[in-house]
């Protein structure tokens, strides 16, 4: 398979641009950065002209590209604003039902553990799948996985969510 | 054996079962913003027609450069054996 043609990008966006911004989306908790993020990665994919062996190779480029812009943005908005507060873990105990309180809890983390956490859980994917979504090594993957879940399982735990 | 990255069972449930929870958030206003693919192709390919002008362009630049810089030494080097000996 070579480069792909503007109806196989048809096809591809398609299937792949409503998951790509549920992910970003979740990891950075802004509609309009989500966009901005997901309408950039498949630009960079598309001028970066990625041969199409397999839509699973160009699904993982266009995630380790979005990614990559997540953490830009985050460094940027972390150097222009200072250091991001976290938020009193002792705060009134939310309802787990609550959409809002999960999306908090869910937001108190850090996006690379979000990141983590989302292709983990979410989208299911192996270790090494999400090494190469995330453009890290397999290794370390492991690593921060557990430390992302350690972080979740102690906000929870926080919040009376996980009783030990 | 169990693995040291491994949390305990209850754990993992619960980190498991947040996990879905987040998976079902409502997603807001899904795709109003983003471009279609037509769009988003159209722009790619005018953006690699950019990119590769400014290739082509590159040494065109470098030489407008390097010919400016030689007409003004030329010009220097006329003007010093048009004077006459001291």
């Amino acid at each position: 398979m070579g480069r792909l043609d503007e109806a196989a990008f048809a096809a591809f966006h398609a299937r792949t641009s409503r998951p790509l911004r549920a992910y970003v989306l979740r990891v950075v908790g802004n509609v309009s950065d989500a966009d901005d993020i997901v309408q950039e990665a498949f630009l960079r994919m598309l001028r970066a002209d990625v041969p199409a062996d397999t839509e699973e190779h160009l699904r993982r480029y266009l995630y380790r590209v979005a990614s990559n812009l997540i953490v830009d943005r985050w460094r940027r908005s972390r150097h222009e604003e200072g250091e991001e507060m976290m938020p009193e873990l002792a705060s009134p105990r939310p309802r787990y039902e609550d959409d809002a309180a999960v999306a908090k809890i869910f937001a108190e983390l850090k996006p690379r553990d979000r990141a983590l956490l989302w292709l983990a859980y979410v989208e299911g994917e192996s270790h090494e799948e999400i090494a190469s979504s995330l453009g890290v090594g397999r290794r370390g993957v492991k690593v921060m996985l557990f430390r992302a879940r350690r972080r979740l399982r102690d906000l929870l735990q926080a919040r009376g969510l996980l009783v030990t | 054996m169990a693995e040291w990255f491994d949390l305990d069972r209850e754990e993992e449930q619960a980190v498991a079962a947040f996990m879905a929870r987040v998976a079902d958030l409502r997603i807001p206003d899904p795709g109003s913003r983003l471009p279609a693919a037509a769009e988003l192709w159209c722009k790619a390919k005018l953006l690699r027609q950019w990119e590769a002008e400014r290739r082509a362009q590159w040494p065109l630049d470098i030489m407008q450069r390097v010919e400016i810089a030689g007409g003004l030494v030329a010009a220097g080097l006329l003007l010093y054996w048009s004077l006459p000996y001291f």
